[in-house]
C-alpha cells in the first residue's frame, strides 16, 4: 500500500526541530560570539566592515557591528538585540553580553546533547542569575556621592575603564575628563540630548574641546551675511519656524490683476508683509535671529543693516537644543512676539574650527546643556570617536545614577565564577553540574582579555582562580603588565548596573534559545539564495 | 584567506546562514589583514614619495573626463586619484585633513604614515602584538612632540618687516611648478595675508583673500589686487570701461518692474490697456534707473540681470553697469567698498553706496575675455591674486601652491613658533626617539625604535628626490646633528653647500609639524587597531 505523502506546508518550507535544532542555534549564536571575541578589552581589535553601498565602518563596539553586520539566522538575532539592549540601557559592555551569552550556551550544549531535559537547563542558569546579581549588589561598593572630589574621581575612573578599549585610548585621560565634565554640566535628569556632538575633521585627537553651551555649524547664508557681527554679549535670542523670504504667502492663491496700477500694489503688499515680520523682530530687541526654515537675502540684509545676526536652516536638533538651553520657545509666527518668548545667553560667538565656522552660544541661563566638537584625521575615526564617546557617557551617566562599583578587567566575572562554584557544592540534583558550568563559563571574560593581549590565558586564569580563592576579590587581569592584580586598587572600575545588565540579558537570551526547539520558516518570496554549496570549511577561524 | 564569513556546519551536517548574503562576503582575519591593510598604505605612500621636497616630481592625472590635473600637492593628487581600498581611502582622508587644517605638509603626512607602518609590519613579524606596537608609536610621538617644542623657535611677525614672511613662503612655494617666479609669488601671498590678517585675534579670514584665475600670459603676470577682480564685464560695451572715484549700488533686485511673488495673471483685453502697460513698464524702468541717478551712483552692480531694454535705459542715462554678479563676488565687494548690500529700490540711500578709487576693465591679449578691477577701495581688507599663466594647469597648479603658501602663512600668524625644515626636524626628533626608547623596559622599546627609523623616511626621501645619496647624507648630518649639537642641520635639497637650514631660510611652522606626527601616529594605530575586514566580494 502506498500512503500518499501528507503536505501540511508550503514546499519549500525549512522545517528543523528537536535536539539538532537546539544544536544547531546554538552554533550560530557561537558564531556570531566570534565575530566579535577579539573586540573585547583595551587589547581587542576593531573590525572594517564594509556594507554594499561601500560605505566603510571601523569600530570595536560589539552592537554597532553586529548592527552593521546585517544577520539573518532567527536564533542569532537573539544575540544582536541584546547587544542592542545593552547598548539601549546601558551603552557599555555590549561585546561582554554577547560573548557572555555565546558562552553560556556553549557550556550548556554537551549537556543538550546528552538529552538534559532544556527546562532544566533554563530553570538552573535563572537561578543562577538571581543569585549573581544578588551577589553583585551585595559586593559592589558604594562611593559616598556627598564628597564631591570622590565622585569626579568615581565618574572619571569608569569614564577611562569605558574608553580604554577603544581607539581613544591613548587620550583617555583627556577624554575622560571632557565627558565627566560634560555630564557634570548637565542638570538632575542627565537627558543624553543635552550633550551635542559635533565632528569637524582636521586637526588632532587632543584639539576637540567641550564647548559649554550650544553650538552648531555655520549654516547656508546669503549675501550680507558676512557684514553681520559675528559676536554678542549679553544677546536675546529669537527662535523661529517662519520662512524670513519673500515669497507667496498661500500656495496655489492666484491673484487676478486687472489693472496695471494694482500690480505694483500687490508687490509691494508682499514686500510690507516680509518688512513687517522683520520690524517686529527688530523691535522686540533680538540680537541673534534662528531659524529651522531658510532666511532670504532680503532678510539677511536687513538685519545686516541692523546690527542683528541672523541664521536659517538651523537644524531642529540644534535649535531645540538652543531654545533648552538659552530659554525662549520657537515661535511659528512673530506676531505678538514678547521679551519672555525670546531666549538669552551670555555670549553669541562664531568661531573657526578648522576649516569650518561654528556659532557658538555659551552661558546659557536655562538648562545646562554642552557641546563636544571632535577633531580627527579621518572621517571613520571621529565616528568611531563619537561612539566611544558616547559609551563613555552612558557609564557616566549610569554611574552618577547609581554610585555603586565594581573592579572591572575580569575581576568581578571571577569572582561570580568562584561563588557559583562553591554554592553548586551545597545543591543536590542535576542543577549543581549546570551551576558549575555556568561559572566556568563566566571565565570567558578574562580569558578573552587574555587571549587578545597575547597573553598564556590559562596561566593567568590558575593564578586569578588561586586569589579568588583565597578571598582576593578584586583581582583581574593587568593587561599592562601581563600579570594580574587588584584592580579595584588599580582604578579599573565600572558601574555595577553595567555587569548586572549584562548578565541578566545574557541569561535571559540563553534561556531563550534553549527553549526553542523547532523553526519553520517560510521559503523566500523571491526565491533564490538557498543554502550555500557544501565544502567550505568551518569559517569561525580564531585570529592569529 | 582565513575563511568565508560565518558559514558553520552544525553536527548533523546542515549548513546554517548566519549573515546575509555571505557568499557574496570577502573576510580578511588577522595577520593577513594587517599586512593586507599596510600594503595598500605603503602602496599609497610610494605614489607621494617622489612629491616630497623642492626638487619633488609632480603628478599627471587624467580624470574620467580627459581633464587634465598636473600637480605636487599630496592632497590633491590622492582626491584626484579615486582609491577604492578602503585603507587607501584613509589615507586619503588623512592628507586632506591635514590640508583642511593647516593647508600644506600634506604629502609628508602621508610619507610618515606610510613608513610607520612599513615599521609595524616588521614588527608584527616579530610577533608583537598590534596594539603594543600602536602604544609604541603613542609614546613616541609625544617624545618627538616635546622634542619639537624644545627645538622651535619664535618668529618675528611684523607688518613692518614682511622680508622674513617671504623667505619662509619662498620655502613652501619651493618644491612646487612656480618655483620659476618664486619670490614674486611669495610676495604676493605675504601681501595678500598681511592686508587681511588680524594680528590682535591672531586670525586670518580667508574669505576675504579670493585666488582668481585666467589663462593667457605669464606667469609673471600674476598680480595682487588690493581690491576685487570679479570676472564680469560692463552690460553694454560702449560703456565707459574706466570709472574714475566710483559709488556703486549693490543691487540684489533685477532691474525690471518687481513682480509678486503670489501667483497672478493680469488680462490685457483691449489695445489701450497694452499700450497702459508699457507705459507702466518704461515708467517704472526709467524711475529705477533714475533713483539710482538720483542718489548719486555712477556705476550699479546688479546680483540679477537686466534685459536689453533696461541697458538700452542705462546707457542713455551714462548710468555704466554690471550684471549677474554671484552672491559671493557681491558680499566681496560690498566690504571692500564699505557699501550695503540694497535689495530694492526704495532702500537706496546715499550712505548705501560703495566707494573705489577705480573701476576698471581688464582685456586680456587679443582674447575678448574682459574682467573687472575694483581697486582702491575704502576698505582694503578684501584682497585678489589674479593669476596668469600659460596654460589651464599651470593656473590651476598655481593656485593651490599659492593657497599652501598663504595657509603657512596664516598659520605663522596664529602661532609665531617655526622649526627648521629640509628634515631637521625629523632628524632631530628621530634622534630624541630614540634615545627615549632605550629607556623603556617593556616591549614599547621596539615600536618607539621603529617610530625613530620611519621619521627618516621624510630626510631619507628628500635627499634621494634631489639626487644625493640618501643614506650617505641622512648619516652625514644625523652625525652632526649629535656632535653639534645643532638641530638645524637638514638635507642641502638645492644644493647650496650648507645644511644649515636657519641659513637656507628653510622654514616650516611649528603648528604644521606637530600637526603631522599627530595625524599620522593616530591614523597608523586606527589601521593596526584592524584585524577583521568584511567587504563584499565585488568591492576589490
Amino acid at each position: 500500500m502506498m500512503q500518499p505523502p501528507i503536505i501540511l506546508l508550503k514546499e519549500g518550507t525549512d522545517t528543523s526541530q528537536g535536539t539538532p535544532q537546539i544544536i544547531s542555534n546554538v552554533n550560530a549564536c557561537q558564531a556570531i560570539a566570534d565575530a566579535v571575541r577579539t573586540t573585547l578589552g583595551p587589547r581587542g581589535m576593531d573590525k572594517l566592515i564594509v556594507e554594499t553601498g561601500g560605505k566603510a565602518t571601523i569600530s570595536n563596539d560589539g552592537a554597532t557591528i553586529l548592527k552593521t553586520l546585517d544577520i539573518v539566522h532567527p536564533a542569532a538575532k537573539t544575540l544582536v538585540d541584546i547587544a542592542k539592549s545593552q547598548d539601549a540601557e546601558v551603552g557599555d559592555g555590549t561585546t561582554s553580553v554577547v560573548l557572555l551569552a555565546g558562552e553560556f550556551l556553549k557550556e550548556a550544549k554537551p549537556y543538550i546533547e546528552e538529552h538534559v531535559h532544556p527546562q532544566i537547563i533554563i530553570r538552573a542558569f535563572r537561578k543562577a542569575g538571581c543569585l549573581m546579581v544578588q551577589k553583585i549588589k551585595e559586593i559592589s561598593v558604594k562611593i559616598k556621592k556627598d564628597d564631591p572630589n570622590e565622585l569626579r574621581v568615581l565618574l572619571e575612573n569608569c569614564a577611562a575603564t569605558s574608553l580604554s578599549s577603544k581607539l581613544v585610548a591613548a587620550q583617555k585621560d583627556f577624554f575622560s575628563k571632557m565627558v565627566v565634565d560634560a555630564v557634570m554640566i548637565l542638570d538632575e535628569l542627565l537627558p543624553l540630548n543635552m550633550i551635542g556632538i559635533k565632528k569637524v575633521q582636521g586637526g588632532a585627537l587632543e584639539d576637540s574641546m567641550l564647548v559649554d553651551g550650544v553650538a552648531f555649524k555655520k549654516t547656508f547664508s546669503y549675501a550680507g551675511f558676512e557684514m553681520q557681527s559675528k559676536k554678542y554679549s549679553n544677546p536675546k535670542i529669537a527662535l523661529l519656524n517662519i520662512e524670513l523670504e519673500l515669497k507667496a504667502e498661500k500656495e496655489n492663491a492666484e491673484v487676478r490683476v486687472n489693472t496695471v496700477q494694482e500690480y505694483q500694489s500687490i508687490v509691494d503688499a508682499e514686500w510690507t508683509i516680509l518688512y513687517d515680520k522683520l520690524d517686529t523682530l527688530y523691535k522686540s530687541g533680538a540680537k541673534v535671529v534662528l531659524s529651522k526654515l531658510p532666511i532670504g537675502d532680503v532678510a539677511t540684509q536687513y538685519f545686516a543693516d541692523r546690527d542683528m545676526f541672523c541664521a536659517g536652516r538651523v537644524p531642529d536638533e540644534d535649535l531645540r537644543r538652543t531654545m533648552k538651553a538659552c530659554g525662549g520657545s520657537i515661535q511659528t509666527t512673530v506676531q505678538g512676539l514678547s521679551a519672555g518668548s525670546l531666549g538669552t545667553a551670555d555670549l553669541f560667538e562664531e568661531v573657526q574650527v578648522g576649516g569650518e565656522r561654528y556659532n557658538v552660544f555659551k552661558g546659557c541661563p536655562q538648562a545646562k546643556t554642552c557641546t563636544i566638537i571632535l577633531r580627527g584625521g579621518a572621517e571613520q575615526f571621529m565616528e568611531e570617536t563619537e561612539r566611544s564617546l558616547h559609551d563613555a557617557i552612558m557609564i557616566v551617566r549610569r554611574a552618577m545614577k547609581n554610585d555603586a562599583v565594581v573592579a572591572g578587567g575580569g575581576a568581578i566575572e571571577m569572582e561570580l565564577s568562584r561563588y557559583l562554584r562553591d554554592l553548586s557544592q551545597t545543591i543536590a540534583g542535576k542543577e549543581q553540574l549546570l551551576i558549575t558550568a555556568l561559572g566556568k563559563a563566566l571565565e570567558v571574560i578574562p580569558r578573552q582579555l587574555c587571549d587578545n593581549a597575547g597573553f598564556d590565558a590559562t596561566n593567568i586564569l590558575n593564578k586569578l582562580r588561586q586569589k579568588h580563592a583565597e578571598g582576593g576579590t578584586w583581582f583581574g587581569v593587568n593587561i599592562m603588565t601581563e600579570d594580574i592584580c587588584d584592580n579595584f586598587q588599580a582604578f579599573v572600575w565600572e558601574p555595577s548596573v553595567v555587569k548586572i545588565n549584562a548578565i541578566t540579558a545574557a541569561i535571559e537570551s540563553t534561556c531563550l534559545i534553549l527553549s526553542v526547539d523547532e523553526t519553520i520558516r517560510n521559503p523566500r518570496a523571491e526565491g533564490g539564495g538557498g543554502p550555500p554549496g557544501a565544502g567550505r570549511g568551518r569559517g569561525r577561524g580564531r585570529p592569529m | 584567506m582565513a575563511g568565508t564569513g560565518s558559514i558553520a556546519f552544525d553536527e548533523y551536517g546542515r549548513p546554517f546562514i548566519i549573515v546575509r548574503d555571505q557568499e557574496n562576503k570577502t573576510r580578511l582575519t588577522g595577520i593577513e589583514a594587517h599586512k593586507s591593510h599596510i600594503l595598500a598604505a605603503k602602496s599609497i605612500a610610494n605614489v607621494l614619495k617622489t612629491s616630497l621636497g623642492p626638487k619633488g616630481l609632480d603628478k599627471m592625472l587624467v580624470g574620467p573626463d580627459g581633464d587634465l590635473t598636473i600637480t605636487n600637492d599630496g592632497a590633491t593628487i590622492l582626491s584626484q586619484m579615486d582609491v577604492e581600498h578602503q585603507i587607501a581611502k584613509l589615507m586619503v582622508q588623512l592628507s586632506r585633513s591635514q590640508d583642511d587644517e593647516i593647508g600644506d605638509g600634506t604629502t609628508g603626512v602621508v610619507v610618515l604614515a606610510g613608513a610607520l607602518l612599513e615599521q609595524a609590519e616588521q614588527l608584527l613579524d616579530r610577533g608583537i602584538h598590534p596594539i603594543r606596537i600602536a602604544d609604541g608609536y603613542e609614546i613616541a610621538a609625544k617624545v618627538a612632540v616635546e622634542t619639537l617644542d624644545k627645538i622651535s623657535e619664535r618668529f618675528e611677525v611684523d607688518l613692518k618687516k614682511p622680508e622674513p614672511l617671504i623667505r619662509l613662503a619662498m620655502t613652501t612655494l619651493g618644491s612646487k611648478i612656480i618655483n620659476r617666479c618664486h619670490r614674486q609669488m611669495a610676495e604676493i601671498a605675504v601681501n595678500a595675508i598681511l592686508a587681511v590678517a588680524d594680528l590682535d585675534r591672531k586670525d586670518v579670514d580667508f574669505e576675504l583673500i579670493k585666488v582668481e584665475g585666467k589663462v593667457g600670459g605669464k606667469l609673471e603676470d600674476t598680480m595682487l589686487v588690493k581690491g576685487v577682480v570679479i570676472d564680469k564685464d560692463m552690460s553694454h560695451p560702449q560703456m565707459p570701461k574706466v570709472v574714475k572715484d566710483a559709488k556703486m549700488a549693490i543691487l540684489t533686485c533685477p532691474f525690471e518692474p518687481p513682480k509678486p511673488k503670489t501667483k497672478h495673471k493680469l488680462d490685457v483685453t483691449s489695445v489701450e490697456d497694452y499700450h497702459k502697460l508699457r507705459e507702466y513698464e518704461i515708467s517704472k524702468f526709467e524711475s529705477m534707473v533714475q533713483s539710482v541717478k538720483d542718489k548719486g551712483a555712477n556705476l550699479v552692480i546688479c546680483q540679477w540681470g537686466f534685459d536689453d531694454e533696461a541697458n538700452h535705459l542705462l546707457l542713455q542715462k551714462q548710468l555704466p553697469a554690471v550684471r549677474w554678479v554671484g552672491g559671493p563676488e557681491i558680499e566681496l565687494i560690498a566690504i571692500a567698498t564699505g557699501g550695503r548690500i540694497v535689495p530694492r529700490f526704495e532702500e537706496l540711500t546715499p550712505e548705501k553706496l560703495g566707494h573705489a578709487g577705480i573701476v576698471r576693465e581688464l582685456t586680456f591679449g587679443t582674447t575678448k575675455e574682459r574682467m573687472l578691477v575694483i581697486e582702491e577701495c575704502k576698505n582694503s581688507r578684501a584682497v585678489t591674486i589674479f593669476i596668469r599663466g600659460g596654460n589651464k594647469m599651470i593656473v590651476e597648479e598655481a593656485k593651490r601652491s599659492l593657497h599652501d603658501a598663504l595657509c603657512v602663512i596664516r598659520n605663522l600668524v596664529r602661532d609665531d613658533r617655526v622649526v627648521f625644515g629640509g628634515g631637521a626636524p625629523e632628524i632631530a626628533c628621530s634622534l630624541a626617539v630614540a634615545s627615549a626608547a632605550d629607556e623603556i623596559s617593556t616591549l614599547e622599546q621596539y615600536a618607539v625604535r621603529s617610530f625613530s627609523e620611519a621619521l627618516e623616511s621624510i630626510p631619507l626621501a628628500l635627499a634621494e628626490n634631489s639626487g644625493h645619496a640618501p643614506i650617505h647624507t641622512l648619516a652625514e648630518v644625523k652625525s652632526r646633528h649629535v656632535k653639534e649639537k645643532n638641530p638645524r642641520l637638514g638635507i642641502d635639497c638645492l644644493h647650496r653647500g650648507s645644511n644649515d637650514m636657519k641659513e637656507q631660510h628653510v622654514i616650516e611652522t611649528l603648528m604644521a609639524k606637530k600637526q603631522q606626527l599627530l595625524l599620522a601616529t593616530q591614523l597608523v594605530r586606527m589601521i593596526l587597531k584592524i584585524d577583521d575586514v568584511r567587504v563584499p566580494s565585488d568591492g576589490f
